[in-house]
C-alpha cells in the first residue's frame, strides 16, 4: 500500500502477544495505586493531600453528628400524629453513577427505591419532632454524600474518599430502614 | 439537593474505567490496556526499533500506568498521558546507549503533515524512518506520525523546543536523501 503522508502511518499496531497477563502479574494487589501514591507524594502533592483528608474528615464529623441525631431520636417515636411534612429536600438523591460495588448493586438499588417511594408515608406516622430530626440526618448524608462525590470529582483514586462515600450510602440506607421500622412498629401498637 | 447525578454524566465511560481501576480494579485497567495497548506498542516499537523492546516498554508503560493512576488529571487525554509514560520508559531504555550529538537550536521542523512528492510503499517509508538516528526518529514520530506539537513532543522528550525542531528539520533531510524525493509540510 502507498501513501502520500507521514500522517497516514498507521498509529496502532498490535504486539506479537497478549502482553496482558505479565501486566496482571506485575499488578498484583501488593502494587495497589492509591497505596503507591501516598509514598511517592511531591510535596505540592503531599499539601494537597491534607487539604483533601481535611475535607473527608470534616464529611465525616458531619455524618457522625447526622448519625448521632437519627440514632438518639428514633427509639423515641410513641404515636402516629403529626401533619404530612415535604421531604422534596431531604429525600436522599439517586446513587451516584461511580462504580462502587456496593452501590450498584441492585438488590442495593432495589430495597432503596422502595425505601424512598414509603419514606414520605411513614414519616407522617412519626412524631413531629422525630420527623424533623430524621430529615435533618437525611439532609446531612446528602450534604456529606455531596461533598464526597466533589471530593471525588477532583481526586477519582482517592481510596478514602470512595470508602467514605460508601459508608455514606451505608448509613443512609441504616437511617432509611430505622424509619420504615419504627413506622411499622408504630402501625403495630 | 445534590447535583451529583448531573456531576457524573459529565464523565466519560473512559474516566469511570480510571476511576474503578484507581480503586483496584485490574479488570477496568485491562479493559484501558486494551483500548490504547496498540497506540502505546506502535508509539514504542518506533521509538525503540525492536519488538521485543517496544513490548517490555508497552508493559512498563501500563505497569507504571497503574502505579501512577491515582495521580492521572480525569480531565487531560489518557492517550496523551499514556504516551507520555511509554517515551519515558523508551528513553529509559535507550539511556545506556551512545548519547546524540547535539543539535543546534530554533531551526524550523515545518508543520505537522508530512507530505511526500509520490506516494510510497508503507514498508519502504517505515525503513526509511527506521534508519533515521534515534533522536530525530523520536521527534518525527511524535510530531509527524501521532501529531503533537513541536512544544508536546520537546516536552514528552525532555528537549527544548528549539531543540525538537532541529531534529525535526534533520529527520526531514534524511528522509528526503533516503526517498530520493522531498518530503514538505502542508
Amino acid at each position: 500500500m502507498k501513501i502520500k503522508s507521514l500522517g497516514e502511518l498507521p498509529q496502532d499496531i498490535a504486539p506479537t502477544r497478549d502482553l496482558w497477563p505479565q501486566i496482571a502479574a506485575q499488578i498484583a494487589p501488593s502494587a495497589h495505586p492509591t497505596r503507591l501514591a501516598v509514598t511517592k507524594m511531591t510535596p505540592a502533592a503531599a499539601r494537597t493531600a491534607r487539604l483533601r483528608w481535611f475535607a473527608a474528615a470534616a464529611a465525616l464529623a458531619c455524618l457522625a453528628i447526622g448519625m448521632w441525631i437519627d440514632r438518639s431520636l428514633l427509639p423515641l417515636r410513641t404515636t402516629n400524629e403529626g401533619a404530612a411534612l415535604s421531604v422534596s429536600t431531604a429525600t436522599p438523591s439517586a446513587p451516584a453513577s461511580l462504580d462502587v460495588a456496593y452501590v450498584s448493586d441492585p438488590r442495593y438499588q432495589r430495597q432503596r427505591a422502595a425505601l424512598l417511594k414509603t419514606l414520605q408515608a411513614q414519616l407522617n406516622t412519626l412524631p413531629p419532632v422525630t420527623r424533623t430530626k430524621v430529615l435533618a440526618s437525611l439532609a446531612t448524608i446528602g450534604k456529606a454524600k455531596k461533598d464526597l462525590e466533589d471530593a471525588l470529582g477532583k481526586d477519582p483514586g482517592n481510596a478514602l474518599l470512595q470508602e467514605l462515600l460508601v459508608n455514606t450510602y451505608q448509613d443512609e440506607m441504616r437511617v432509611l430502614t430505622d424509619v420504615h421500622s419504627a413506622s411499622n412498629a408504630g402501625e403495630g401498637i | 439537593m445534590t447535583q451529583v447525578q448531573a456531576q457524573h454524566t459529565q464523565i466519560d465511560w473512559e474516566a469511570g474505567l480510571v476511576v474503578r481501576a484507581s480503586g483496584g480494579d485490574a479488570r477496568a485497567f485491562e479493559r484501558i490496556y486494551r483500548e490504547h495497548s496498540g497506540r502505546v506498542y506502535g508509539l514504542c516499537l518506533r521509538m525503540t526499533r525492536d519488538p521485543q523492546i517496544a513490548e517490555d516498554c508497552t508493559q512498563e508503560t501500563f505497569i507504571n500506568a497503574w502505579k501512577a493512576l491515582a495521580r492521572f488529571e480525569t480531565r487531560s487525554s489518557l492517550g496523551t498521558w499514556l504516551h507520555r509514560i511509554a517515551v519515558n520508559a523508551c528513553l529509559a531504555k535507550r539511556r545506556k546507549g551512545a548519547r546524540e550529538e547535539p543539535l543546534p537550536d530554533d531551526e524550523d521542523g515545518g508543520g505537522a503533515d508530512w507530505t511526500l512528492e509520490t506516494p510510497v510503499e508503507v514498508r519502504e517509508i517505515e525503513a526509511a524512518i527506521d534508519a533515521l538516528p534515534d533522536g530525530a526518529r523520536d521527534a518525527l514520530v511524535l510530531h509527524a506520525l501521532y501529531g503533537y506539537s513541536h512544544d508536546e513532543a520537546a516536552q514528552m522528550l525532555g528537549l527544548a523546543e528549539g531543540t525538537c525542531k532541529a531534529q525535526l528539520h534533520r529527520a526531514r533531510r534524511l528522509l528526503r536523501d533516503r526517498l530520493g524525493m522531498g518530503v514538505g509540510t502542508a
